[in-house]
């Protein structure tokens, strides 16, 4: 994984989100934490090319995010924080089949490979359930199955284990343990990310902190007063 | 809870194509535009009603899907019969029932996917005219079937948040609150669709 920030800014309207940063990013895990609105959420967008940057430029594996967008989608895939929002169709399996259709493989190739990713995860289970249906810790591991299916080299999840219960919060959190992508994870949980490669400190749009998980969290419970 | 349109079944109806229950709803439409006789319009509405009730599917879900419509064809009726006689007001609204209970029946059992696959391939000639680009019709189609069950979720939940605070509820006051909750997640899934890229090829 090769992701560059370089003198990279965000800012909607007159809202600063993100000030100038450059900053590169290679490591297997990464952890991104900061109280909410602190810039996060665009910062982990910028990386998929959802967010532009209004100044500078970001590139991923060598690919520029507004230049290259669409490569760069094949490149990093995103876990939403509502994950129903991203299972556009009703179905489990359909919406794993659809997303690689779209990516271009046949029908059979598709949900031989939507198949194999169900069982990756250990929820070959879950193919046939509607989407409605799922729990909260369900749904995050069919999001996973579907973004991972079509063989992205870094995942991203925004609050993966927001509001799931401990099982379901262990069953995900073990899961992103296992991948073999790259993951870049925000989150408020700190256990999840406290045996990461590297943590990401937001504060008011800028990253205050970068280095190892235990002197990150020190310094963000700092600023949170807790 | 209303979860999906589909409905799980092996019905007759089911079996079909979804190409050719598409154009059953138009032939059909047409048809019952071509005449003004109420006992046709009559016929049409309990031969369609009784398929669509007879899916499987309790009466009352069946109801509450179309809730929303028929209240509105009934507004219409209302309308129709201060404007023109009984008469015709009588059969446009039978027309209405009938077409709106084989849509039903026909969204009932046809998976959003097959829906898509069929839209995209009846939209191939406009495609290579260059006046639409059909996997994104389809996908507009599919994704307003697919969230459809969401914004009824999003009524109930309003319902109840009323009920906690031991406000009467009132369907006029959940109209604003449903079109900002509609937004905010049209803006999510555009979103998660643009992550997948999904669109566009």
């Amino acid at each position: 994984m090769d992701i560059r920030f370089s003198d990279c800014s965000v800012k909607f309207k007159t809202h600063v989100a993100l000030h100038p940063f450059s900053l590169t990013l290679s490591e297997r895990r990464i952890g991104i934490i900061g109280l909410n609105g602190s810039g996060k959420t665009t910062f982990a967008k910028l990386i998929d090319g959802l967010v532009k940057p209004t100044s500078g430029t970001v590139t991923v594996n060598g690919l520029d995010t507004v230049k290259d967008a669409k490569a760069v989608l094949t490149v990093a895939g995103f876990i939403f924080q509502n994950p129903a929002q991203q299972l556009i169709m009703p179905q489990v399996m359909e919406d794993i089949v659809f997303g690689l259709k779209a990516h271009g493989l046949k029908p059979a190739e598709a949900e031989a490979r939507a198949l194999a990713a169900l069982a990756r995860f250990g929820i070959e289970a879950l193919g046939p359930r509607r989407v409605h249906e799922l729990s909260g810790g369900e749904l995050q591991l069919a999001a996973i199955a579907s973004v991972s299916a079509t063989g992205p080299d870094i995942l991203i999840f925004d609050e993966p284990v927001n509001q799931l219960d401990l099982r379901n919060r262990r069953r995900v959190v073990d899961a992103i343990h296992a991948l073999s992508e790259n993951a870049i994870v925000i989150s408020h949980d700190l256990p999840l990310i406290e045996d990461f490669d590297r943590v990401l400190v937001f504060h008011e749009g800028r990253i205050v902190f970068d280095g190892l998980p235990a002197a990150a969290i020190a310094y963000y419970r700092e600023i949170a007063g807790c | 809870m209303l979860t999906s349109l589909y409905v799980e079944g092996d019905t007759f109806l089911h079996r079909q194509r979804p190409g050719a229950k598409l154009a059953l709803i138009l032939v059909l439409g047409l048809a019952l535009y071509l005449t003004e006789r109420m006992a046709v319009q009559a016929v049409a509405m309990a031969i369609t009603g009784a398929i669509y009730f007879s899916l499987p599917m309790t009466f009352r879900e069946a109801l509450y899907r179309l809730k929303p419509v028929l209240f509105t064809i009934a507004v219409l009726g209302l309308i129709n019969i201060w404007l023109l006689s009984p008469q015709e007001a009588a059969v446009s609204t039978l027309r209405l029932l009938a077409v709106v209970f084989l849509a039903a029946a026909v969204t009932a059992t046809t998976r959003i996917a097959d829906f898509m696959e069929t839209i995209t391939w009846a939209l191939q000639p406009a495609e290579r005219l260059g006046i639409v680009r059909a996997a994104d019709v389809s996908l507009a189609l599919g994704l307003v079937l697919r969230f459809l069950p969401d914004i009824f979720a999003h009524y109930e939940g309003l319902k109840q948040a009323h009920a906690a605070r031991g406000i009467a509820f009132r369907p006029v006051r959940a109209i604003g609150p449903l079109i900002i909750l509609a937004l905010k997640d049209a803006d999510a899934i555009a979103d998660a669709i643009d992550a997948r890229g999904i669109r566009g090829r």
